[in-house]
């Protein structure tokens, strides 16, 4: 990829076999600033450090993120279960995590639901605890024993519809899958962590921006692209991957 | 033509003449600066008018009418936003501004409600609209009469028309000269378009589409003391600015400065009736107590889901199947637009979050085209998805893990468009009551929803549009979800009571001092977004409403 990211020979829709290259590969390590497994599309920008820009109540909602709540809805055994499948969806393969299960788990423990509920489903925290039951179940008993390879053939049909028998009989899982991916997309790209890594402005309150034009570089979030691994820093022994 | 080159002249400058509240806002704080010396009516006084909802109907029926002298209370279930202190400007932490309690979908394409398209608090769900304020065409009032589908409606678009031109120079709205449908210009020039809807223009063009900039509800120069828009992309999140028009800065100020009292955190829970059918006044539920205001004559705005679940809670000996429903009308032919968005991407960093997603439209595929086997049409959009929506588009297209994270990861590199689909009402499109409570013991609504075979052809049609567009844009990949937006109907306004809840007064049959007066009383939707027509017909009502009392 050699981060000729003005091709679009990186994207899973246009390689043969319609996987992403290994981000550890071909991507920098993130030198300012965290990233979710320190993946450097945007090695030098760090978005927490306009935090001091930011209105106070913004400012206060997004640094808050960077504590992960304790566990107070799921038992230790489901926070398990699940934890490892929100890392699976996610590819959060490595340290640094972004505490995706912390973060479901405090809407599910507050009850901060998103105001609908499919007919044939139960509560979205109930829905939660189901699906732990129900992983473990296709896996024989402990999903989060299982290796990679037949986790990631879970996921697959978990997302493809195609669970079945116990649990599933009863939780239509094309509906479960839309239910839980919601809370888990919504609490990961909630993180400045996330943010870098994708070089989102942030907050940008009251700040705003100035500059509309391609290619734009706005002062005070200069989020700008990784042409390659650094030689010198991105090394096997220059830190942790 | 004197009038249209006047406009043209004064561009930027026109601003509206009975509606102050521009001025009446703090061009150094957001909140609403007079509210700490509204009126205060007290439960047992008789006022002209209780309202349920202070959001595009409500907000703009208030206001009217206290102009006009009239003793208004406007009962809102959510919260007075001061958008200083309770809006953050951030995806996740809107969450609040949504109406997040219980109720249920179902149906074969069941409806996702909450922050797609469920407001709550004094603004109501303008408070999130993207910005969009586009009027529906003059066909859309005789869509039975042209297609042979759907209804009329009981007024014509020209009933509408003075009140659309109101609306749009109190929002204001900026754009181009508009050359669809009723063709007409606004008074504010369109604004800078972002590097993505550059993109998006060219594409449009090559295929032979002509988009346009705007319309979109947020000024271009000064406007009272509502600042300038910082572009910075979260519209849908609360505009923290107070450049992008709500009714909480367009309507709400100027209302309370003539004497309307907006109580907040007041859920109504029923309508009350006396032994002749009459409307007395409300019931709701405020600081943990039960109370009753009482009112000469109730108007429900609590739009296409709630207002229907009042009426169905607000059951009595002479409605045992709530009020207003003797024709099993109440809550059916509740509509959605079809809302596909297909993103493409390109070489260049384009950074879709900045700028409003209101940049540019097209209404040329809106009506009818015999051609194409489907009656009606949609229109076309850009939309500017944060990090969450845009992570909630790439899981659509069938990506997660490794793949989900590299599109993400490209996301600078993307635009989006997406299309607004005429759907069609439907009788057993409808809301009912589910069987489980809400905190205050009322029942909570239930949405079904299906749509009809002209409704997937369209929807068809549109995502094929915009896959046209990034064809011939040289779009590198495109990534494609499906959804709906908007929320209209459920309550609709007819010639006659077996067809419809109320007439073309907004007047529920059978009950003569109610009203509904949000946008559950459209018979149709067109393929524009409702807000704009919703404050329109609210401002015919009052005009309707003032002419009566006088």
């Amino acid at each position: 990829m050699e981060g000729h990211f003005r091709s679009a020979g990186h994207l899973p829709k246009q390689r043969e076999d319609g996987r992403p290259a290994s981000p550890r590969d071909d991507l920098p390590r993130q030198r300012r600033g965290s990233t979710p497994q320190d993946h450097g599309r945007y090695p030098d920008y760090d978005v927490l450090e306009e935090a001091r820009h930011w209105d106070p109540v913004t400012r206060s909602t997004v640094v808050s993120r960077l504590q992960a709540p304790p566990l107070r809805f799921l038992a230790p055994e489901q926070a398990r279960t699940l934890s490892m499948f929100c890392d699976d969806v996610l590819a959060q393969d490595d340290e640094p995590r972004v505490p995706v299960l912390a973060m479901v788990d405090e809407r599910l423990h507050e009850r901060r639901f998103d105001g609908y509920r499919y007919a044939d489903m139960p509560e979205d925290d109930e829905t939660w605890v189901r699906v732990a039951r129900g992983l473990d179940e296709v896996a024989g008993g402990d999903y989060a024993a299982l290796g990679e390879q037949e986790r990631i053939a879970i996921i697959t049909a978990f997302a493809a519809g195609e669970l079945s028998g116990g649990v599933w009989d009863e939780l239509p899982p094309s509906r479960a899958w839309s239910v839980v991916m919601r809370y888990v997309l919504a609490a990961f790209y909630a993180h400045p962590w996330a943010w870098n890594e994708i070089g989102f402005g942030g907050p940008r309150y009251p700040r705003g921006y100035m500059r509309l034009q391609p290619d734009a570089v706005e002062p005070g979030a200069g989020a700008v692209e990784a042409f390659s691994r650094d030689p010198v820093r991105d090394t096997a022994d220059a830190g942790p991957r | 033509m004197i009038r249209r080159s006047l406009a043209s002249v004064a561009k930027g400058a026109v601003g509206p003449a009975d509606n102050d509240s521009r001025y009446l806002l703090d061009p150094h704080r957001r909140g609403v600066p007079n509210v700490g010396r509204m009126a205060r009516y007290a439960d047992g006084d008789l006022v002209d008018l209780a309202i349920v909802g202070a959001g595009a109907g409500g907000a703009t029926l208030a206001q009217r009418l206290a102009r006009k002298g009239w003793r208004v209370v406007v009962l809102e279930s959510g919260p007075f936003w001061d958008p200083d202190r309770d809006w953050v400007s951030d995806e996740a932490g809107a969450h609040p501004i949504y109406w997040t309690a219980p109720r249920v979908i179902g149906g074969d394409d069941p409806v996702e409600l909450g922050k797609n398209n469920s407001g709550h608090g004094v603004g109501g769900s303008m408070v999130h609209f993207a910005g969009y304020a586009p009027r529906l065409h003059p066909s859309d009032f005789a869509v039975r009469s042209r297609d042979g589908v759907a209804a009329d409606w009981p007024i014509t678009y020209d009933e509408l028309r003075p009140h659309y031109a109101r609306v749009e120079a109190e929002l204001p709205v900026s754009g181009q000269d508009w050359p669809w449908g009723d063709p007409h210009r606004y008074t504010y020039a369109a604004h800078p378009i972002s590097a993505g809807a550059a993109r998006a223009k060219d594409g449009a063009r090559a295929a032979g589409i002509e988009m346009r900039v705007g319309p979109v509800a947020i000024p271009s120069a000064a406007f009272g003391n509502r600042p300038h828009c910082i572009y910075r992309g979260f519209c849908l999140q609360g505009c923290k600015v107070n450049a992008k028009a709500s009714p909480l800065v367009t309507h709400v100020p100027d209302a309370i400065e003539h004497g309307a009292e907006i109580r907040a955190d007041a859920h109504v829970a029923r309508v009350e009736i006396d032994a002749r059918g009459r409307c007395t006044g409300v019931t709701y539920h405020h600081g943990g107590r039960e109370r009753f205001q009482r009112a000469a004559a109730v108007a429900i705005a609590g739009y296409a889901i709630e207002t229907p679940r009042l009426l169905l809670n607000s059951t009595s000996a002479r409605f045992p199947h709530g009020l207003a429903n003797d024709h099993d009308q109440v809550g059916r032919y509740v509509m959605v637009q079809g809302a596909p968005q297909v993103a493409g991407r390109f070489p260049e960093l384009l950074h879709m979050y900045k700028a409003p997603p209101p940049e540019i439209s097209s209404e040329q595929f809106y009506e009818t085209d015999p051609g194409r086997g489907f009656a009606r049409g949609f229109s076309i959009q850009t939309v500017g998805p944060q990090p969450i929506a845009w992570a909630e588009h790439v899981l659509a297209d069938g990506h997660w893990g490794p793949a989900l994270r590299e599109y993400m990861r490209d996301m600078n590199h993307w635009f989006t468009l997406g299309a607004l689909s005429e759907l069609l009402p439907v009788p057993d499109n409808r809301v009912t009551l589910a069987d489980e409570t809400d905190s205050h013991g009322l029942r909570v609504a239930r949405m079904d929803y299906t749509q009809c075979d002209n409704d997937r052809a369209n929807i068809a049609a549109a995502k094929a549009t915009l896959h046209g567009i990034w064809d011939a844009a040289d779009a590198q990949d495109v990534l494609t979800i499906d959804r709906y937006a908007h929320l209209v109907g459920g309550c609709r306004m007819g010639a006659r009571p077996e067809e419809s809840v109320v007439d073309h007064t907004h007047r529920a049959w059978g009950v003569p001092n109610l009203y509904v007066a949000d946008g559950s009383v459209m018979p149709t939707q067109g393929a524009a977004n409702p807000a704009l027509t919703i404050m329109a017909l609210a401002s015919r009502l009052a005009g309707l409403l003032a002419r009566k009392q006088a």
